[in-house]
């Protein structure tokens, strides 16, 4: 930097010549800071720090500046300089635990990021995660207006964003994308919480960068720290549940010498039956009674192991992460299955640990490399990425349809092996920046993937598959001024799916003229479709001190799924028999996106209300006709499109009363309507109910030894659901209290992070309309109290 | 403080928006009544191989009856345990050796509101293999309504030689 500034020095006689300002920002232990703002006042200039913590502004004339330096997590910084000439200045931020609690407003480093971007997004980092912990990355996300989650016990939750879920959201580690089983409602995402730094939410379609399926949302994942030069720590991370018995530990070590840096985290995770606030469930009319409030056999376990290492050089960067995550859990055996069933109940309430049949488990390894080089007004990045997503689901065996009610001997898997799926995936990413002048930006770039498929087990839903995914897009940013930003991009995806044909593994009988034959019926046929779609977005960015104003217009598109086209078999949760249509078209979404928002010491306010229309959504069509040959005539759902309109936004505002004592709400409504079809007047499946929370938050800097103390109260109002569609049912409102407290306890040197959550105060039973769980009646978790303690530590620090 | 003010009105707008919902959608279940004078098979009934049975019941729905579909699978691993309140006695659990498997879905005449089944189902008296197994067996009936709305009934049943 200071070869740099030197550089230009010569030019300064000039006096039209400007001035650069840069320098390092750092944290507590040195460490440089990635992605750090750098905000300039009152010239209204900003940057972000790079890989080595580093930022540089252009342009600037001599004077006095205030300069705002933010990044998630830490206390935000604001100095006075005085610019005479190219000057350096480097930063040190600290440790906040805070500030997190409404990033949205009260981060810098999101309000500028939101500030360039279109898009309405949420960015919250790993304090905000370990402060909300839920029983799973999504639960703990649940917080923020306009994500939600789809349910099925205590441990899995899928997400959703304004009311789309399942492969409408991209999720997206490390750059790759997320690739597994998503369509599968009764599992959850194979992330590990405590691997996370910082994740960012897109809230509507977002094909363009995200590619198909990027249709509703994006949860980006993205590990962004980097240890300083010389460093050597780590974290232990400690949870306890009461609600389900949970126990767990993640334990990360990290460490640098000069260019050469290296972490490894291990995560274990084990808890029991969750519990509820009743002793029946009642699945549609079979009465299930409970022993001791217990979910029976909803216990699970994770282990997890991640490593990282990487590389940082001059204008070079590469890191390569290698993950395992490991999970199994059992489900709800009252509920599993052809029919709701009785279970031995000596078996399965021996013990609320314990995980008997049916359960599932699943396995996920990742290896992902992510690289950039960058030059003077160039940028490339390229990430590369390998999966491989094996589940199995066990259960005892039952012949169903025409399956031999004595299982044979002859055949190549386990007679209590349901399912079985396994999938490789290989993916690749390159993008390009060139960065013209101040003013404009432009992208270009492709990404692909492959995807193989294979099933296994007793039972079909969904036949093997291959598939190829590329897609090409470009993108170009320009400042009109410090105030307008101006984007547009446009993107061509191409993808081809290659189903595999299916047959029974057992005769079925076919009456023809009254002649019963007994045939392997053939349950997929092989498929060859193939795909292509433009999709674009522009948007519009207009920034005042106090008012920040954004919209999006913009196309996105979703390729057909394997089960939308091929499924052909039982939903074990549902009792319902599902089969796919082969020649459903690609799901076409255009949406309108806007953003209000108001900010000054005191209050700030959000709005950000969306349009949506989708051409031909795809969804599972509960139909009045039966199947005869596969389950116990199970009522048939076919897959089908129809034109769907949506609208909602959310609403955010926070009121600083006192210095120590804050005032917020927060408020998420989606309303959907299809417009065609059998289902022409209803509303689309899992869709939310308007919620709002409450929130009351004290903060106290210092108590004798604790430090960022807080005590949070949030009060939950969720409405009724009466806008329903078959099968479900319509949800009575309710209200929840969620208690938060925590803060930091230094002894000696050793810090202490500690939060403590009570979750459903008064125990109330409430049912949650977007819970899987929901159309069986079982009510929500009752209370629940929840601790973690972070305790980090360090070795050598190098002081800059 | 003024400002603060108005932050409600728009949710409220929301709340109040979403609570005038709208009703021209149909939202109700059909029905599966066994508890009219002649219907069959009731909990606890048996019925015997090798023999033609009257399934009776009676099937409702507010709008338009869809249609019906009835299985018949072995219990005797009691898995299965009936919708109805009485309770009925089980046989011990055993292995399935040939146990009887039914399954079959039927319509309904269009534009029924009502309808009273009067269908009869046959029942052989054995298969390739030989006689069937005679025991615990579970009765399942469900039911759909046109657009989309089930209901189902299960029942516990013996199947039996005479």
């Amino acid at each position: 930097m200071l070869l740099l500034s030197m550089s230009f020095a010569h030019l300064s006689a000039n006096a039209q010549i400007k001035y650069e300002l840069s320098g390092v920002i750092v944290d507590e232990n040195s460490q440089p800071l990635a992605g750090a703002s750098v905000f300039l006042y009152p010239v209204e200039k900003g940057t972000f720090t790079d890989g080595q913590g580093r930022y540089s502004i252009n342009g600037l004339n001599n004077g006095s500046y205030t300069i705002v330096v933010s990044f998630i997590g830490y206390r935000t910084l604001t100095d006075s300089i005085e610019i005479k000439g190219n000057s350096s200045f480097n930063f040190r931020l600290s440790f906040a635990s805070i500030n997190l609690q409404e990033v949205v407003v009260t981060d810098n480093y999101a309000r500028i990021r939101q500030r360039e971007e279109p898009l309405n997004i949420e960015i919250v980092n790993d304090d905000y995660l370990k402060q909300n912990l839920g029983g799973s990355l999504m639960k703990s996300l649940e917080r923020l207006p306009g994500v939600g989650t789809i349910d099925i016990g205590s441990g899995h939750s899928k997400p959703v964003i304004r009311g789309l879920g399942f492969n409408r959201v991209v999720v997206v580690e490390n750059n790759i994308k997320h690739e597994a089983q998503q369509w599968g409602s009764d599992h959850g995402l194979e992330i590990d919480q405590y691997a996370i730094d910082n994740i960012e939410v897109i809230k509507g379609p977002a094909s363009l960068m995200y590619g198909s399926d990027a249709i509703g949302g994006v949860i980006d994942m993205k590990n962004r720290k980097i240890p300083a030069d010389n460093s050597l720590g780590g974290t232990i991370d400690m949870a306890g549940k009461t609600n389900n018995d949970y126990l767990g530990t993640s334990v990360s070590v990290f460490g640098r010498k000069n260019w050469l840096f290296a972490d490894f985290r291990a995560t274990l995770l084990d808890y029991g039956d969750y519990k509820v606030p009743t002793d029946s469930i009642d699945i549609y009319s079979y009465r299930a009674p409970l022993h001791e409030n217990h979910m029976r056999n909803t216990a699970g376990q994770e282990q997890d192991i991640h490593l990282s290492i990487g590389i940082i050089k001059p204008g070079f960067q590469s890191r390569l992460y290698i993950s395992n995550i490991s999970s199994k859990n059992g489900f709800f055996a009252n509920a599993h299955g052809l029919e709701p069933r009785s279970v031995d109940t000596e078996l399965h309430d021996r013990s609320g640990r314990d995980i008997n049949y049916p359960y599932h488990q699943v396995n996920h390894f990742k290896v992902i490399n992510t690289s950039q080089w960058k030059r003077e007004k160039l940028k490339i990045e390229s990430d590369l990425g390998f999966q491989r997503n094996f589940r199995q689901e066990w259960s005892q065996y039952v012949s169903h349809g025409y399956m031999p009610g004595v299982f044979p001997d002859s055949l190549d898997f386990d007679s209590d092996l349901e399912r079985q799926f396994e999938k490789y995936v290989y993916s690749g990413n390159i993008k390009a920046s060139y960065f013209q002048n101040e003013e404009t930006l432009f992208s270009a770039g492709i990404s692909s993937d492959y995807q193989n498929n294979s099933i296994d087990g007793r039972s079909f839903i969904i036949p093997a598959f291959k598939q190829f995914t590329i897609g090409v897009y470009a993108f170009v940013k320009h400042s009109f001024s410090v105030k307008s930003i101006l984007q547009l991009g446009i993107r061509y995806d191409f993808g081809h799916l290659n189903t595999l044909s299916y047959y029974d593994w057992y005769p079925s009988p076919v009456i023809i003229n009254n002649d019963t034959t007994f045939q392997f019926l053939i349950r997929a046929d092989a498929l060859n479709r193939s795909f292509s779609s433009i999709s674009w977005s522009a948007g519009y960015n207009y920034n005042l001190p106090e008012f920040s104003f954004r919209a999006n217009i913009g196309k996105s598109f979703r390729m057909p799924i394997a089960k939308e086209l091929a499924a052909n078999g039982v939903n074990y949760h549902h009792f319902s028999y599902e089969v796919g249509s082969p020649d459903l078209s690609p799901e076409i979404s255009y949406q309108a996106d806007a953003g209000i928002e108001y900010n000054s010491d005191k209050l700030a306010i959000g709005l950000t209300p969306f349009l949506n229309y989708f051409s031909n959504y795809i969804y599972l069509n509960p139909t009045a006709e039966h199947d005869r040959l596969y389950g116990n005539g199970n009522q048939v759902y076919y897959y089908t499109q129809s034109r769907v309109f949506r609208y909602g936004g959310e609403i955010h505002a926070h009121y600083q009363l006192l210095k120590s004592l804050q005032l917020g709400v927060m408020g998420e409504y989606v309303y959907s309507e299809q417009l065609s079809g059998d289902k022409k007047g209803f509303t689309l499946p899992f869709s939310p109910p308007a919620s709002a929370i409450f929130n009351v938050k004290y903060q106290k800097q210092k108590v004798k030894r604790a430090e960022n103390l807080y005590i949070s109260i949030d009060y939950r109002l969720s409405a009724a659901q009466n806008n329903i569609v078959p099968p479900e049912e319509t949800t009575e409102g309710y209200q929840v209290i969620n208690i938060g407290f925590g803060g930091e306890i230094k002894v000696k040197n050793q810090k202490a992070i500690f939060s403590f959550q009570i979750q459903n105060l008064l125990n109330n039973k409430y049912f949650n309309h977007t819970s899987y769980y929901r159309l069986i009646n079982v009510p929500e978790q009752g209370r629940n109290l929840v601790l973690s303690i972070t305790l980090p530590f360090s070795g050598k620090t190098k002081q800059l | 403080m003024k400002s603060y003010k108005f932050v409600f009105i728009p949710f409220l707008l929301l709340i109040i928006s979403i609570s005038c919902e709208k009703g021209e959608t149909d939202k109700q279940k059909p029905e599966i009544d066994l508890s009219n004078a002649g219907a069959f098979p009731i909990n606890c009934d048996t019925l015997y191989f090798g023999e033609t049975f009257i399934f009776k019941v009676m099937f409702t729905d507010n709008a338009e009856l869809g249609s019906y579909s009835i299985d018949i699978h072995h219990n005797f691993d009691h898995h299965s345990h009936s919708t109805e309140v009485t309770e009925c006695s089980l046989d011990p659990k055993k292995s399935p050796v040939n146990p009887f498997v039914f399954i079959q879905d039927y319509s309904i005449p269009g534009g029924s509101k009502e309808y009273e089944t009067n269908l009869s189902v046959v029942i052989p008296a054995s298969n390739a293999i030989g006689p069937f197994d005679e025991g615990d067996y579970h009765f399942f009936i469900s039911l759909t309504d046109k657009e989309g709305w089930s209901a189902q009934k299960g029942l516990s049943i013996k199947m039996r030689y005479r």
